[in-house]
C-alpha cells in the first residue's frame, strides 16, 4: 500500500506527519461532531470534542494508570501515581461542589461492597496483563498499537459477560454510597477530598523514600496531569457527571451481541432504566461513548502528526493473548467494580465518594499478582 | 497493521453513522447515573431499594 507520510522541514528531525490517519482522525471526528450538532446537540459535540482533548493529551504526556501501579508496586516509584492525583484534585475541584450544589449535576458514586472489590481486584490483574486500563486501552488503540486492538476486543466481550454478572453479586449485599458532601456540604465534602488526597500523597511519598525510589512526578506527568484534570472538568461540564470510559464498552459490546442475534433485553441488568435506553437508543445518545470516540481520534491525530501510524509490526502471540486475557479480566472486573481508573478511581475520589478510595486498595492487590503473571505471557514484570 | 487499522476504523465509523441514524435519539445524551434510582455509573439500583 502506498502510504501517505509527508516530511515535515519545520518540526524537528525525524519527525513526519502520517497525513493518510490524521485526516482520517480528524475526518472522523468531524462527522460525528456534526451528526450530533444536526440534532442540536451541543453539550454531546462538547463530549466528543472534550474526549478528543484527552486523547491527546494522554498520548503526549504518555500518561498511565498501568505503568504507574506497576513502578509503585515494583520499586516503590510513586510520581506515577502521584501524577494521577493530580488529575483527581483538579477534577475535584468542580466535581465535588458543583454535584452538591446543582441537581443537574452529579458526581460518580457507587455502593460498597464484594462486587466493588472483586471487580476492582479482578481489574487489576486484567489491567497489568492487558497492559493498558481503560483510558490506557483507548488512547493506545487510537496511537496504532494492534496488540491493544485485541485488548480492546476481549474488553468489550468481558464487559458484556461483566454485566450479566454484576446483578448477582450486587445480591451479595452492600451499603449505599457514602459521599463526603452528604456529610460535610459542599465545601467541606471539597476539603475533606483534597486532605484524603493530600493523604494519600503523603503515604506514596513515605513509601516511596523507605524503598529508596524517586516519589517526584515527570514533567509529563505534571503538565499532563494538569491538563486531563482540567479536561476532566470540561467534560464534568458538559455531561453532567464525571468522566466515564467503561460503560460504552459495555453499550458497544450489547449492540454486537444484539446484532448477532443474542437477546439481553431480558437480562436484569439491561432492564436497569439507564442500561435499558442505552441498548435501545443511538449509540451516540450515550455520554460514555461519545467521549470514548473522541479519545480514540484524539490520540490517533497526535500519533498521525508526529510519526507515520501504525508502523510497528504485529507482536508475538503470546503478547496477543495476554491482551485478549486481560481485556477479558478488565471488562467484567470494570461492570463489577463500576468503572476503571476513570469512571471509579479518578471519578469516585474527585466526587468525594469513599467507593473510589476502596476501588484504588482492592485493585492494588489485582496488579501485585497480574505483574507477576505477566511473564508466562513473555512480558516483562517491569 | 497499517491495513488492519484503515479497515477497522473506516468500518468502525460506517457502523458508527449507520447505527445513529437508524437509531432512536433521547436528544440530549444522557448516562444510566442521570436515571432515578441509579446508584452507580451504570444504573446499578442502591442497596437499600431492594
Amino acid at each position: 500500500m502506498t502510504t501517505a507520510i509527508l516530511s515535515a522541514p519545520s518540526a524537528r528531525a525525524g519527525a513526519s506527519i502520517d497525513v493518510l490517519f490524521l485526516g482520517l482522525a480528524i475526518l472522523a471526528t468531524a462527522a460525528i461532531t456534526a451528526l450530533v450538532l444536526l440534532d442540536g446537540q451541543m453539550a454531546s459535540a462538547a463530549l466528543v470534542i472534550g474526549g478528543f482533548g484527552l486523547g491527546i493529551a494522554f498520548w503526549k504526556a504518555e500518561f498511565s494508570y498501568t505503568a504507574s501501579f506497576r513502578r509503585f508496586l515494583n520499586s516503590g516509584e510513586a510520581g506515577g501515581l502521584i501524577g494521577g492525583l493530580i488529575v483527581i484534585a483538579v477534577a475535584a475541584l468542580a466535581v465535588v461542589p458543583v454535584a452538591a450544589l446543582y441537581p443537574n449535576y452529579g458526581g460518580a458514586i457507587a455502593p460498597l461492597g464484594p462486587s466493588l472489590i472483586i471487580g476492582a481486584f479482578v481489574f487489576g490483574i486484567g489491567m497489568q496483563l492487558g497492559n493498558g486500563c481503560g483510558s490506557g486501552t483507548l488512547y493506545t488503540v487510537g496511537g496504532g498499537s494492534g496488540r491493544m486492538l485485541v485488548t480492546l476486543a476481549f474488553f468489550i466481550a468481558g464487559s458484556v459477560f461483566g454485566s450479566l454478572s454484576l446483578p448477582p453479586f450486587l445480591a451479595m449485599g452492600g451499603i449505599d454510597p457514602v459521599l463526603a458532601s452528604d456529610y460535610l456540604g459542599p465545601w467541606g465534602g471539597l476539603v475533606a477530598t483534597l486532605v484524603s488526597i493530600a493523604i494519600g500523597i503523603a503515604i506514596f511519598i513515605t513509601i516511596a523514600r523507605k524503598r529508596g525510589a524517586n516519589w517526584k512526578p515527570s514533567r509529563s506527568y505534571i503538565v499532563g496531569g494538569l491538563a486531563i484534570g482540567l479536561l476532566c472538568v470540561f467534560v464534568f461540564a458538559a455531561g453532567g457527571h464525571p468522566w466515564s470510559v467503561t460503560f460504552g464498552y459495555t453499550v458497544w459490546g450489547a449492540k454486537i451481541a444484539t446484532a448477532l442475534g443474542f437477546d439481553l433485553s431480558n437480562a436484569a441488568f439491561w432492564q436497569w432504566p439507564g442500561p435499558k435506553q442505552a441498548l435501545t437508543n443511538s449509540v451516540l445518545s450515550d455520554t460514555s461513548s461519545l467521549t470514548d470516540f473522541g479519545v480514540i481520534f484524539g490520540a490517533m491525530a497526535a500519533a498521525a502528526a508526529t510519526k507515520p501510524f501504525a508502523s510497528a509490526s504485529w507482536p508475538p502471540v503470546k503478547s496477543l493473548l495476554a491482551g485478549a486475557v486481560g481485556g477479558l479480566l478488565m471488562g467484567w472486573g470494570a461492570r463489577l467494580g463500576f468503572g476503571c481508573n476513570i469512571g471509579a478511581f479518578v471519578g469516585g475520589i474527585a466526587s468525594g465518594s469513599v467507593h473510589g478510595w476502596v476501588w484504588f486498595l482492592a485493585c492494588l492487590p489485582g496488579c501485585w499478582i497480574g505483574i507477576r503473571l505477566r511473564p508466562l505471557f513473555g512480558m516483562s514484570k517491569d | 497493521m497499517r491495513k488492519t487499522y484503515i479497515v477497522v476504523t473506516v468500518l468502525a465509523l460506517i457502523v458508527i453513522v449507520g447505527q445513529h441514524l437508524t437509531s432512536p435519539s433521547s436528544g440530549r445524551a444522557v448516562s444510566p447515573e442521570d436515571f432515578a434510582g441509579a446508584c452507580a455509573p451504570c444504573g446499578a439500583p442502591c442497596p437499600s431499594k431492594k
